[in-house]
């Protein structure tokens, strides 16, 4: 181990750091455990922590503690209208203070000093608190809870989730803490998830807006502004980030708690709205923001509103969901620290393939009304298998990730579809996978046969499919873009193996190429590209539903 | 003995001297020059700072094409090594620092090297290599299986015991080379790279 860091140190990926020079220079890198090392350094904090305590005695008063400090609050939305109740970190956690939610909710408090609990009185029901044990009793029934009640001074706290799992409960009034959107909904009030996402293309922007569980919505313009109304008591909406666009200046809150606000570019002429239920359980509006005068057979009227059909959201032209194929998780290649391949004028391989599986998402959503999901829609990094496992989970019917080649040579060119090629073991395997179930005892005596898969061969179920999509990825592409002189391949690659469904590796270009990266990079390559696997996508689909009784 | 007497046998002993040291030399012009021969002169073209006592054979290495979509073969002179490990290492080697005849290119990275070679008793080669490999890497899938595979092929074609190749990094199995070719598993030769 010394060897090999001081040849680090030696190769230069790692410096040596002073830390007392990096805290002069507020460098945050220096390791703790190092600090301590440099005596210098320590006598001088030391110095610094006694001048910094001697100050706070003369003062009288005890620093404020960051850790106990209010940080932010929680909203509460009932038929009551919203409250605030605040909250308080600790320790990494969460807590309300018992006396706080006891205010809100017209709890009676009664401290056990010789037990040394408290005990919450909810009408009839009471809940019973001890310290430093992470379940409370609830009517007489235990629950569990994420963090032990804490007792500071004369205040309980106690971590968040007391709300949804005691609390409501002890009320026995639904409560559903939304930790990401900061809001505890309580009762039968509606407030729908909201989340949207703006695609900017060159003709336009789309703006896909779902809604979960499913809501109806009216889309109406009023004062140049396009509004979006749901029927619902609260919207639980965060506005995504996006900066200003040609037509799309910015999505925000509407005028009421209800609604959003479309506020458009300097080219918007004209919305067209469209609705569709991906599920059951969330419904979508997509929005298109043109130009002015543009025609669309769908809708060639720029309607303002699209009435809510809450008994049958879907417009009949819209085409059902396939029986075949209903979802398709596309894979953006690379992402965060992975930058993936490098043109020579600085593309990135990771930016390419977002921006084409963004636009592809947007094509298939709004054109077959399938459920696309994106194994990333920003810039992270994901493991090889979260992203097959993503798909796994989704239960997606295809799998498609998206790559940008690079080649040793600066003049091969070329767009190429591969599928998974596995080895002789491996086909032993995928035999033995397939000819029985596993059995397993069952709770309650007895068996029961489960199909389990292997995780690593779970593509090898699936290469005549993924065969088959890749040659009709290969001829739909090749109507578009240049293709490699070897326009489909197989290959051992990492990302296809744990796919429990038909999946492919597009790479849509050489980045390594000049040419091709300035095309790669363009809006009308990707257009192409898109149109491409969408048109191979639709192909898959036809056989997939010919080939099932 | 007389004077005269003692002149002669001593004469006689450093005729015989000189003889003997005189055949032993020619013997051993004429060993080293059989040994040296066949090999001279393509030592002389591809690997200059050959060690002549060195017994070498011929090996097929595998390099990127010249558009760089494929591997193509070239016979290089490695060093004869005693077991298979011994040549997989020398094979492996040779692979990394061979120089390719123009217009291929090498589909490794400059700068990596060997860091260990193990066989399996499941004839499966395990080559440790070093983070040059990964971290001067170009990336692009295409790259990426010319990498692994011109490694893969070269053990596999040249000693037909080993089945399958896996590549290590800094002794440590890796996912992917360079987010691409599965690496989890050893790997078989891959005949559809090669270019015809």
């Amino acid at each position: 181990m010394t060897r090999r860091i001081s040849s680090l140190v030696q190769s230069g990926r790692w410096a040596r750091v002073d830390p007392c020079a990096a805290a002069r220079r507020r460098l945050p890198l220096v390791p703790a455990r190092n600090r301590g090392r440099y005596h210098g350094c320590a006598l001088r904090r030391a110095t610094v922590a006694l001048l910094f305590a001697l100050i706070v005695l003369v003062s009288g008063s005890a620093p404020p503690s960051a850790a106990q400090a209010p940080q932010s609050s929680l909203r509460i939305l009932s038929r009551e209208g919203a409250r605030a109740l605040a909250t308080i970190s600790l320790n990494n956690q969460e807590y309300v203070a018992l006396d706080d939610v006891a205010t809100t909710f017209g709890l009676t408090l009664v401290e056990d000093r010789l037990a040394g609990g408290v005990t919450a009185t909810a009408g009839a029901r009471t809940i019973i608190i001890t310290p430093d044990q992470p379940v409370v009793s609830v009517a007489g029934r235990l629950v569990s809870l994420t963090a032990a009640p804490v007792r500071q001074g004369n205040r309980w706290l106690l971590p968040l989730d007391f709300l949804q799992r005691a609390l409501g409960p002890a009320l026995d009034t639904r409560m559903e803490l939304r930790r990401a959107a900061r809001l505890l909904v309580v009762g039968d009030v509606r407030v729908p998830r909201v989340t949207a996402r703006v695609d900017a293309n060159a003709g336009g922007t789309t703006v896909t807006v779902d809604t979960t569980p499913a809501t109806p919505a009216r889309v109406t313009l009023e004062g140049g502004r396009v509004q979006v109304v749901f029927d619902a008591d609260a919207l639980d909406f965060s506005s995504p980030a996006m900066p200003p666009q040609d037509f799309l200046q910015a999505l925000q809150q509407g005028d009421t708690p209800t609604s959003l606000r479309l506020v458009p570019g300097s080219k918007f002429g004209m919305h067209r709205a469209t609705t569709t239920q991906p599920d059951a359980s969330s419904s979508r509006l997509v929005i298109d923001m043109l130009p002015a005068g543009t025609e669309s057979p769908a809708a060639p009227v720029p309607a303002p509103a699209v009435p809510a059909a809450p008994a049958d959201p879907l417009p009949p032209s819209l085409p059902l969901p396939a029986a075949g194929v209903r979802t398709i998780v596309i894979d953006a290649g690379h992402g965060g620290d992975e930058l993936g391949a490098r043109g020579p004028g600085g593309t990135l391989e990771k930016d390419v393939t977002l921006a084409v599986a963004r636009r592809l998402r947007t094509m298939i959503e709004v054109r077959l009304g399938l459920r696309v999901f994106l194994t990333r829609d920003d810039d992270r990094t994901i493991s090889l298998d979260e992203r097959s496992a993503y798909a796994n989970s989704q239960k997606a019917d295809v799998f498609i990730s998206l790559h940008a080649n690079a080649a040793i040579r600066p003049a091969m060119k070329g767009a190429e579809v591969y599928y998974l090629s596995i080895d002789r073991a491996d086909a032993e395997a995928r035999r033995m996978a397939e000819s029985t179930g596993t059995v397993l005892p069952s709770l309650g005596g007895g068996t029961r046969s489960v199909d389990l898969i292997l995780w690593e061969i779970a593509q090898a179920r699936y290469l005549e499919q993924s065969s088959a999509l890749a040659g009709m990825v290969e001829q739909s592409l090749r109507a578009r873009v240049a293709m490699s002189p070897r326009p489909v391949q197989q290959a051992p690659f990492r990302v296809l193996v744990g796919a429990n469904m038909p999946a492919v590796l597009v790479e849509i270009g050489y980045l390594s190429n000049a040419e091709q990266e300035q095309a790669l990079g363009s809006g009308a390559y990707q257009d192409q590209v898109t149109q491409g696997l969408f048109d191979a996508l639709v192909q898959f689909r036809a056989r997939i539903e010919r080939s099932q009784p | 003995m007389t004077p005269r007497r003692l002149l002669v046998a001593l004469a006689i002993v450093i005729v015989a001297v000189g003889l003997g040291w005189a055949m032993m030399t020619a013997l051993a012009r004429i060993l080293r020059n059989t040994e040296t021969a066949p090999v001279a002169a393509p030592a002389s073209q591809t690997t200059p700072d050959a060690v002549p006592a060195v017994p070498r054979i011929k090996a097929t290495l595998f390099f990127a094409s010249e558009d760089g979509r494929g591997l193509l073969t070239a016979e290089h002179e490695i060093p004869l090594a005693v077991g298979t490990v011994a040549q997989a290492r020398a094979l492996v080697e040779a692979q990394l620092a061979a120089t390719p005849p123009a217009p291929l290119v090498s589909a490794i990275p400059a700068g990596t090297s060997l860091r260990g070679l193990y066989v399996s008793e499941r004839n499966e080669a395990f080559v440790d290599l070093d983070g040059a490999v990964r971290d001067k890497h170009p990336g692009g899938s295409m790259n990426e299986l010319l990498t692994v595979f011109a490694i893969v092929n070269a053990i596999t074609t040249n000693l037909p015991d080993v089945q399958s190749v896996q590549l290590l990094i800094e002794g440590r199995e890796v996912d992917t080379l360079a987010g691409h070719v599965d690496l989890r598993r050893p790997l078989r030769k891959n005949e559809s790279l090669i270019t015809p």
